[in-house]
């Protein structure tokens, strides 16, 4: 009576399995066929109007289908780093040589190892000896005070970073963006169906911290660039090579010609800053698009840096001018070190065409505070020159005509439209509290993610049909209930996927391919062990129940093992690899109720009419 | 249809040639190892990697001078997919400059063909290290979950002779990548997530096979006299050879399927799998079982066996 009971419920079970797998899938059916649909229609009108009167059964298929990954589909994978070592230098104050010293063997140390950035600092602190109160927070702290508040800090940062590039990517409009963070200092980013990577690369990686600045006199940056000049030939130290990147830079950009056409790297020129540098009568300074990455690592150079007069800084433009002879020119500008004003205050940001109607430019809208302060300094510098600044480098610096009592502001300087609409993205999202980097990325184009699909579907195809193939010739009529519990098997694999909106992705699809081998294994152990048993001449029925009773303890090792460590994969893999780890872990436990339970059935099924005999194994 | 009927090999008296023929393997793997090493993908070493497809055939030789002269410098090789070309060069933060500095010199430089940029893949070395250190993580972790799953369900001995073959396994196999890689242009053998991805495959799958001898064993050993063990242990591994053979079949017929049509992302990694499934088969029945045989024999113990009433 309770075998009865049992084998009842075995069937329930497996009609429900069965039910509730193709249920899932139905949608993903849908969205293929509407999507056909709309295909077949000759033109864009009708197929448009098939749209519309269809419009919530094709956005709720799309919704519910199984979704593919970013390889499958194209678009890009990226993974942003916080410059946390920037962070932590903003954090800190009194800064001095020595924190600077620190800071930089900080920063050549986490970019060579992946330790917690707080940990190597607090590192190298303890070896120079110095209690992190001197430069962060209170002088009455603790250093573990203070390394739980800077911890803290980071922690904000991350999370702050990621709702902002969340906000950007929104704005930007990309369809099922997947956001996550890891670890202490990284941001992942998935973005399917990008076409424009350089652009959405752009939009990710600024900082958007925007700034106003006071531009210094003329006359005391003509001074400041002598004093370089002369610093530069008394030392006798070469300008050197811009410290490149990579060989590609160095190959196309970095070889300096000069306005004299002297070389800027040989050391005996008399002037070498002035063979990088132009300055013209009315004391604006520029260089060419060629010098600039030099200039750029001048400006960085430490020894350079003590040359400016106090708390000042020289930036370069971000768009370059044309010169008389068609050369692009990029000017120079003395700023003072600390904002009169920065992007926090902004609080809407308009792309648009200037009063000329050929320049784009962005319209600046500020909140009440920003508005009161921008009108007291503009009310102050009345004929002087604001510098806009943007991620360190100036767009415009217009001359102040009167004061400004309403809180707008422009930013003009930009090449095109589509540069305006990204600035006012970053704009209104804000700026990032530290730089991120990227520091992986990995993009595939639609056409090649077409190739994969059919790849994977030309493997899935070609795996089933060898593999049921050899069961049906290997096995004869058993074979037929292992190839049942294979389709079943596939369905369960993809019904799971779509269920927990998961994206199959080509290592996906390999996972199951490998599934489709692995999963025939319970049945190859149980059907050889029945075997046996009818070779030592039992009945059927009876060599049916022990086989499936002696396999049992193989097959839960086997699928213990194979489970164990498709898991650890899953936890220690990234990205793509994860993607193969879960259908292998779906498959193999469906694979356990499929190969097992569902053979069972269908043989005491078939027991019951009479229908197996010895023969029925092959 | 049977393949094996009823087989009578002699696997424990023999087992000294199976020994040498390892040993033999693994020597050559460790030599070549040392002496030509791995290549590394992108994954484990950085770097950044286009793959560039053409609308005709194209020549190597051209499509790497035009790059060498617009001076992107790096590595020019054909790639497992029609018309396509792998380039591979150092990291590069802003894969934009590099797709343009490609693209530009491409359509400057070779008219009348046009390309596409397909895939682009850029590692920064802080990740490349995060990348190495969980693929080690991941491998020593399957490894102990399978010593401590084996060690329980049947004895310490067993269990470590299991791990001892997976350890084979994938030595023989990593081996093969040093001797092997660089030789196909089909198949480039380069050391990266999905090889590692093989190597967990391979060490869940190489235990699956090792396990069903290892039950028969337990099924037939309890109570047995010691002079009796050789003989159990032989017809246990005759009696399982067809299904470890056929299990093993049927994965290797799939992964045979991913190799031909899956495309040359997968290849690597299908390659891996194959080799490992292949010489965990061997593994199985001539390193995993004579080495428990021969502990067995050595210590002069009698097995103690957990869990055999289940069988």
């Amino acid at each position: 009576m309770s075998l009865m009971k049992n084998k009842r419920f075995n069937l329930l079970l497996i009609v429900v399995v069965t039910v509730v797998a193709v249920w899932s899938l139905l949608p993903t059916w849908r969205d293929y066929s509407l999507s056909k649909q709309l295909e077949s229609y000759a033109s864009a009108q009708d197929s448009l109007k098939y749209a519309l009167s269809h419009r919530e059964e094709i956005e709720d298929s799309r919704k519910k289908s199984l979704k593919l990954g970013l390889d499958l589909k194209g678009g890009m994978h990226l993974v942003m780093e916080v410059d946390q070592v920037d962070l932590f230098e903003q954090k800190a104050w009194n800064k001095d040589a020595k924190f600077t010293a620190i800071m930089q063997s900080v920063r050549a140390n986490a970019s060579k190892s992946d330790e917690r950035v707080l940990d190597l600092l607090v590192a190298e602190f303890k070896k120079e000896n110095i209690r992190l109160s001197r430069y962060f927070y209170d002088i009455r702290n603790s250093d573990q005070e203070i390394v739980g508040k800077l911890d803290k800090e980071s922690g904000d940062a991350l999370s702050r970073a990621k709702e902002i590039i969340r906000n950007r990517i929104d704005q930007y409009g990309v369809a099922e963006p997947v956001i996550t963070t890891q670890g202490s200092r990284k941001i992942i980013i998935e973005l399917p169906g990008v076409s424009d990577e350089n652009r959405v690369r752009n939009l990710l990686k600024g900082t958007a911290k925007l700034e106003f600045r006071l531009l210094r006199e003329p006359e005391m940056m003509v001074r400041t660039l002598d004093r370089i000049n002369n610093f530069l030939v008394q030392s006798g130290s070469p300008i050197k090579e811009a410290p490149v990147l990579d060989s590609l830079s160095a190959k196309s950009t970095a070889v300096p010609v000069t306005n004299s056409g002297k070389e800027a790297t040989n050391p005996k020129s008399s002037n070498p800053l002035y063979d990088l540098i132009g300055v013209s009568q009315n004391g604006t300074a520029y260089t060419t698009e060629r010098s600039r990455e030099l200039v750029l690592s001048l400006l960085r150079r430490s020894d350079v840096q003590v040359l400016l007069p106090m708390d000042t800084e020289l930036l370069l433009s971000a768009k370059p001018d044309m010169g008389k002879s068609g050369e692009k020119l990029y000017s120079i500008y003395l700023v003072k070190k600390a904002p009169e004003l920065t992007g926090g205050v902004i609080t809407e940001a308009k792309a648009t065409f200037g009063s000329q109607g050929v320049q784009p430019e962005v319209l600046m809208a500020m909140n009440n505070e920003g508005t009161s302060k921008w009108a007291r300094i503009t009310g102050a510098n009345i004929g002087k020159r604001i510098a806009i600044v943007l991620d360190g480098v100036v767009y415009s610096a217009p001359v102040v005509q009167s004061k400004i009592p309403n809180g707008n502001s422009v930013i003009n300087g930009i090449e095109s439209l589509e540069e305006a609409k990204d600035l006012e993205i970053v704009l209104k999202a804000g700026a990032l509290p530290a730089p991120v980097r990227i520091t992986e990325e990995r993009s595939v184009g639609p056409s090649l993610g077409a190739d994969y699909i059919r790849a994977g579907i030309q493997s899935l195809g070609w795996a089933f049909l060898a593999v049921s193939a050899f069961m049906l010739v290997y096995y004869k009529k058993a074979g037929i209930a292992a190839d049942i519990a294979l389709v079943l098997n596939i369905l369960i694999v993809l019904s799971v996927l779509a269920g927990f909106n998961a994206s199959l992705s080509l290592p996906g699809i390999a996972g199951i391919v490998l599934t489709i081998g692995m999963a025939v294994d319970a049945n190859v152990l149980i059907y050889e062990r029945i075997r046996e048993e009818l070779a030592e001449g039992k009945g059927v029925l009876s060599a049916v129940t022990q086989g499936y009773d002696r396999a049992f303890s193989s097959i839960l090792d086997s699928h213990v093992t194979t489970l164990s460590a498709a898991f650890l994969l899953y936890t220690y893999g990234i990205g793509p690899i994860q993607g193969f780890a879960v259908t292998l872990m779906i498959g193999t436990s469906a694979s356990l109720f499929t190969a097992i339970v569902v053979t069972k059935e269908i043989f005491h099924l078939l027991l019951s009419k009479n229908l197996m005999s010895d023969k029925s194994f092959g | 249809m049977r393949i094996f009927q009823k087989t009578n090999f002699n696997f424990i008296q023999h087992r000294k040639i199976a020994y040498g023929i390892s040993i033999i393997l693994l020597f050559t793997g460790i030599v070549s190892l040392v002496v030509k090493g791995l290549n590394y993908g992108i994954d484990f070493r950085g770097g950044s990697e286009v793959v560039i497809r053409f609308e005709k055939n194209a020549d190597v030789a051209q499509i790497r001078s035009v790059l060498d002269a617009a001076g992107v410098s790096g590595t020019l090789k054909q790639y497992g997919m029609d018309r396509s070309f792998l380039f591979s060069t150092v990291f590069q933060g802003d894969t934009g400059q590099l797709k343009a500095l490609v693209t530009n010199a491409l359509n400057e430089r070779i008219k009348g063909n046009r390309h596409e940029i397909v895939r682009i893949d850029a590692v920064g070395p802080s990740i490349a290290s995060d990348l190495k250190w969980s693929a080690i993580k991941a491998l020593v972790a399957s490894l102990l979950a399978i010593l401590l799953y084996v060690g329980i369900r049947f004895e310490i001995k067993f269990a470590a002779a299991g791990v001892i073959a997976i350890f084979h396994d994938i030595l023989t196999v990593l081996g093969l990548f040093s001797i092997l890689g660089g030789l196909f242009p089909f198949m480039p053998l380069e050391m990266d997530q999905s090889i590692i991805a093989a190597f967990l495959t391979i060490a869940g799958y190489s235990i699956t096979d090792t396990v069903v001898v290892y039950d028969r064993i337990r099924e037939r050993i309890r109570g047995q006299k010691q002079s009796e063990y050789a003989r159990i242990f032989n017809e246990s591994m005759n009696q399982t050879l067809s299904r470890t053979i056929i299990t093993s079949g049927t994965v290797l017929l799939s992964v045979l399927v991913l190799f031909i049509f899956a495309g040359p992302a997968i290849r690597g990694f299908a390659f891996a799998v194959f080799a490992g499934i292949l010489i965990g088969t061997y593994s199985s029945i001539f390193v995993a079982a004579p080495l428990v045989y021969d502990w067995l024999h050595l210590t002069k113990s009698s097995v103690r066996l957990r869990g055999s009433k289940a069988s």
